[in-house]
């Protein structure tokens, strides 16, 4: 819309082109050295007006693209919170659904009676245990998501990364052993330290060996591989033997509530968590995998925290 | 034999098939369980059904690639879906794969009752029409 600003600005410009126009009419016309002064003059003006306008122009449309990149901020932000409330709904409903059920179950075995007593008690018991686990599993997602929403400031210290995985590995370990999955080891000697926040590293590299172990499920190996990367960095490699990820499924798998484990087996949370983990700690994360191959997870993360990362 | 609806209830989640078949026997439904839409294809080629209960959300099979299976191979059956989020997309594909209803988790045992009840009649009115029309086509001839 052209306001009425817009028009006396048009305007404006409009005048000043011809002034300066004639001016520099006069200037030729002289054909003499005070002629030319009076060019170079108008010249230099016409320049300095110019570029003032372009800056101006500039800084307005500097302006314009920040209100744009804010919008589509807001509507990337909605979108997401789209998603993940489906997925809390999904999640938190069905646990809700066998509530409900074991509820009606009691009432009925309440009321009705019939049954011997003794085995009408054993049912009434085995409702109450179902409900309490169905709260337990709701109760499991939502602290997921606190943990996930709260943003609790990394503690940046100087941190052996081949110790601390080494630390989860051994835990991991003795779980993996029963389903005789081997955990080989490839870590690189002359890692140095880096400095990052030992607690969240621990619990993204318990999260990809436990991954990684169910995975394969029974009869396989869990490659764990740490070494120095490029740009200042090192980089953890946790291979598996495992199924694999399809090829639909690799742009989801840092989707929150995004799982291919049975109901109730897994929130969908924990890649997800990873993913922001390793954000925060100015690292990236990322997945090569093919259908029967197992699957690579890659962390990077920074030798040195740069300035303003937190 | 109940005069009732034969009910198949397909849910990956083993307590809640569970508990809903004992809870629609107390109310005289007499229901069988299935835990993916495989084993629900395998159940319909064993036996007949009147209405099903469908999960949506389920690993292998999901319940819309189940429904659209199960209304090739018997199209007469009554589909009730049955999922943990409603969303407008997977609602209109269940229309147009022929389900009878979308129900969102927890429903409450009456209304589901209610459901089954009018997804029932309406396969019974099918059946009855099919019937009058097969006669009628006799009689013509």
């Amino acid at each position: 819309m052209t306001t009425r600003a817009d028009i006396q600005h048009r305007f404006l410009h409009q005048y000043l082109a011809c002034i300066l126009g004639v001016m520099l009419a006069v200037g030729l016309w002289f054909n003499d050295e005070y002629g030319y002064s009076v060019v170079a003059l108008v010249l230099a003006g016409t320049a300095l007006y110019s570029s003032r306008y372009l800056i101006q122009l500039v800084g307005a449309s500097n302006q314009q693209k920040f209100f744009l990149d804010q919008q589509l901020i807001q509507s990337q932000k909605l979108a997401s919170i789209g998603e993940l409330s489906s997925g809390i709904a999904h999640e938190i409903n069905n646990p809700l659904a066998i509530i409900g059920q074991e509820a009606e179950w009691m009432r009925h075995l309440l009321k009705e009676g019939g049954s011997e007593e003794s085995e009408r008690y054993e049912d009434l018991r085995d409702s109450l245990q179902a409900i309490v686990r169905q709260v337990d599993r709701c109760k499991d997602i939502t602290h997921k998501l606190l943990d996930f929403a709260r943003k609790k400031d990394p503690l940046i210290q100087a941190t052996d990364v081949n110790k601390l995985i080494e630390d989860m590995v051994k835990l991991v370990e003795k779980e993996a052993v029963h389903k005789n999955v081997i955990i080989a080891r490839k870590y690189e000697p002359d890692l140095p330290f880096i400095f990052t926040d030992p607690p969240l590293l621990r619990q993204v590299v318990l999260n990809l060996l436990n991954n990684a172990v169910y995975a394969i499920g029974h009869d396989g190996t869990v490659t764990v591989t740490t070494r120095v990367g490029q740009n200042d960095s090192a980089v953890v490699e946790i291979t598996d033997t495992g199924c694999g990820i399809p090829k639909q499924d690799m742009s989801k798998i840092f989707d929150p509530f995004f799982t291919t484990k049975p109901q109730g087996k897994g929130t969908g949370l924990g890649l997800s968590i990873c993913h922001g983990i390793i954000t925060r700690l100015g690292g990236r994360i990322s997945v090569e995998s093919a259908v029967g191959e197992g699957a690579t997870f890659f962390v990077d993360l920074p030798l040195k925290q740069r300035k303003g990362e937190e | 034999m109940s005069s009732g609806p034969r009910v198949l209830i397909v849910d990956d989640e083993e307590r809640f098939r569970n508990t809903l078949r004992k809870l629609l026997a107390v109310s005289g439904v007499a229901a069988t369980t299935a835990g993916s839409g495989e084993e629900a294809l395998q159940e319909l080629s064993k036996e007949g059904y009147d209405v099903i209960l469908l999960d949506v959300k389920m690993p292998d099979m999901s319940g819309i690639e189940a429904l659209a299976k199960i209304k090739k191979i018997a199209p007469a059956i009554e589909v009730i879906m049955l999922t943990g989020h409603a969303c407008v997309d997977v609602a209109v594909e269940i229309m147009k794969l022929g389900g009878y209803e979308y129900l969102l988790k927890p429903c409450p045992l009456d209304d589901l009752m209610l459901k089954i009840d009018a997804a029932y009649e309406r396969k019974l009115a099918r059946k009855g029409k099919s019937g009058q029309s097969a006669a009628a086509a006799k009689s013509i001839q």
